[in-house]
């Protein structure tokens, strides 16, 4: 009950934010540039299909590099409004129980970014649809549109990006500067664009939405993304309850 | 719930940061009904303690009951009968004042209608649907003590509520706090490093210094701490001050004077007796009662006592 009631505050908060908009902001920018992409391609190689290359193009960009700097944004603005006039001590001194406020961020945090990555599902569908308007030749060598592979993809990166959300929520409640969880975020995606290769990169958290498209990687990346997601939103919850108050 | 005759009861409640103790071995009794006054200097602990009274922060050592029950093992069921606006208040200012209210009437899971009742309380009804950063600090602190006072509290706790306003503010606020008792039953405990703040609307006092409570009780009662002086103007000093030390009496020689600790009328008779029969000319005999402020100055020593002068 106190989270239901502790998630219907924080919809409220969420009003005339940042952290509202950017949600339909990033999905805008991977779907243009994946609309240049195949707008300025000149000839098409035998056997493209659009409708497995395209979605694919677009998820991965999502996968490896937006959506973990929106993770980092939305956290960092979402507990960046409790920072900025001391809230916590408001909070705590209700009789709301610590960890309803703090799985309640986390949820709100799994929320944006699912809408976010639902955004760019429909996004990719529409990029789709114009391209074949425009370029007749690609009616040709492209069928319908799979709206249900496309919603499953969304789905899987989104929950292979579960620890991050989880590991950025802990960071951005932790510490009250934009600057730490600017620059954990910063950090943990720089490494991930070079883990890609090793093969510990199979557990590192910022690959793991990626690595659903790796061989060999996707369960891993399933299973420890939202396994993992759970358990570190449980002790970063664990942590919370027992935090003094400044 | 049965009548508690104590709303807070701390006992031996420490804490330290560091090497630094910031509350040590504090005792407050706070009686239900009225304004106690917990006042003391920047930095003796006030805030320090209030937020071990709201579970913010827990205490080395010591126990905080609330309403008779510990807090520790009580914290929502005896926050719900608390309101509490600590230091500046927590406002959402891309809010207006009414999202704000219903931001934590939200979290309370309270009825709308409290809202307006808040509102209403500070005054704040006409300016509720602006953003709260349009706000003066009046305002934030009016609607800060509305959000205190969403839940219907039993008991409100305001650290320092007058920080920072200006005189009209400070009016304001004070007239504010001093209407609550009465009008909702509400018992109100206000931390304040003034105690010309505190003295108009507190009936109990609690003064801390240094980490330790130097007093508590009535107004009443710190007035009658401090023992009315008795200064008085005679000739040869030297034998006089002999004469009233070989008597009993505790005596200071001051601009000219000699100041004698006494309390009563009946003292000033029998000190001017014995320095006439002691052939002692007297010619000035006054009972003086030291104002509030100084007896808050010699009570949270002379260093605070130099600051002020």
């Amino acid at each position: 009950m106190s989270l239901i009631r502790a998630l219907h505050a924080e919809l409220l908060k969420l009003k005339r934010t940042l952290a509202f908009r950017v949600i339909f902001v990033l999905p805008f920018f991977v779907a243009l540039l994946q609309f240049f992409v195949i707008w300025r391609t000149k000839k098409f190689s035998p056997g493209f299909n659009l409708w497995q290359t395209h979605p694919e193009n677009s998820f991965q960009i999502w996968a490896i590099f937006m959506m973990p700097l929106l993770i980092t944004l939305e956290t960092a603005l979402l507990n960046g409004i409790e920072h900025s006039d001391k809230q916590w001590k408001h909070l705590f001194a209700l009789p709301v129980p610590r960890r309803s406020i703090y799985l309640s961020k986390f949820i709100v945090a799994l929320g944006l970014i699912l809408v976010s990555t639902m955004v760019l599902a429909l996004l990719t569908v529409i990029v789709g649809v114009v391209a074949v308007s425009l370029k007749p030749e690609l009616a040709s060598i492209t069928g319908p549109v799979p709206y249900f592979a496309i919603a499953k993809q969304a789905t899987l990166v989104w929950l292979a990006g579960w620890l991050i959300t989880a590991i950025h929520t802990w960071i951005s409640i932790r510490w009250a500067g934009f600057a730490i969880a600017l620059g954990a975020g910063i950090g943990g995606t720089f490494f991930a664009l070079f883990a890609a290769s090793a093969s510990l990169g199979k557990y590192y958290p910022w690959l793991l939405p990626m690595n659903l498209f790796l061989e060999g990687r996707f369960t891993t990346a399933l299973v420890l993304g939202i396994g993992g997601g759970i358990v570190a939103a449980l002790l970063g919850c664990f942590e919370f309850v027992r935090r003094d108050v400044a | 719930m049965q009548e508690q005759k104590y709303l807070i009861e701390t006992r031996g409640l420490r804490r330290r940061f560091g090497t630094q103790v910031a509350v040590d071995d504090l005792n407050l009794l706070v009686p239900a009904a009225g304004v106690y006054g917990f006042l003391g200097p920047n930095g003796a602990g006030k805030t320090t303690a209030i937020r071990m009274l709201l579970g913010l922060i827990r205490p080395d050592a010591g126990e905080v009951r609330l309403f008779g029950q510990p807090l520790r093992s009580n914290h929502r069921a005896l926050m719900s009968r608390v309101g509490a606006l600590v230091e500046a208040p927590s406002l959402y200012p891309h809010l207006t004042g009414r999202e704000n209210l219903e931001v934590t009437r939200r979290l309370l899971g309270a009825p709308r209608k409290l809202i307006d009742f808040a509102l209403e309380t500070v005054r704040m009804t006409r300016d509720a649907n602006r953003r709260v950063r349009e706000y003066s600090m009046g305002m934030r602190q009016r609607l800060g003590l509305a959000l205190a006072l969403l839940n219907k509290p039993d008991l409100l706790i305001l650290d320092e509520p007058t920080n920072g306003l200006d005189p009209a503010g400070i009016h304001e606020m004070r007239d504010l706090i001093r209407r609550l008792p009465d009008e909702f039953g509400v018992t109100v405990f206000l931390s304040s490093h003034l105690l010309s703040e505190v003295e108009q609307i507190a009936g109990h006092i609690g003064i801390i210094h240094e980490s330790k409570l130097l007093f508590q009780g009535t107004l009443a009662e710190l007035q009658r701490k401090q023992q009315t002086e008795l200064t008085v103007g005679v000739t040869r000093q030297d034998e006089a001050i002999d004469c009233l030390v070989n008597a009993g009496w505790s005596v200071q020689r001051r601009d000219g004077l000699l100041t004698v600790s006494a309390a009563l009328p009946e003292d000033a008779v029998k000190v001017n007796r014995l320095l006439v029969d002691h052939r002692l000319d007297v010619f000035h005999l006054a009972l003086s009662q030291r104002s509030l402020e100084d007896i808050f100055l010699t009570l949270t020593s002379g260093q605070a006592a130099g600051r002020a002068n």
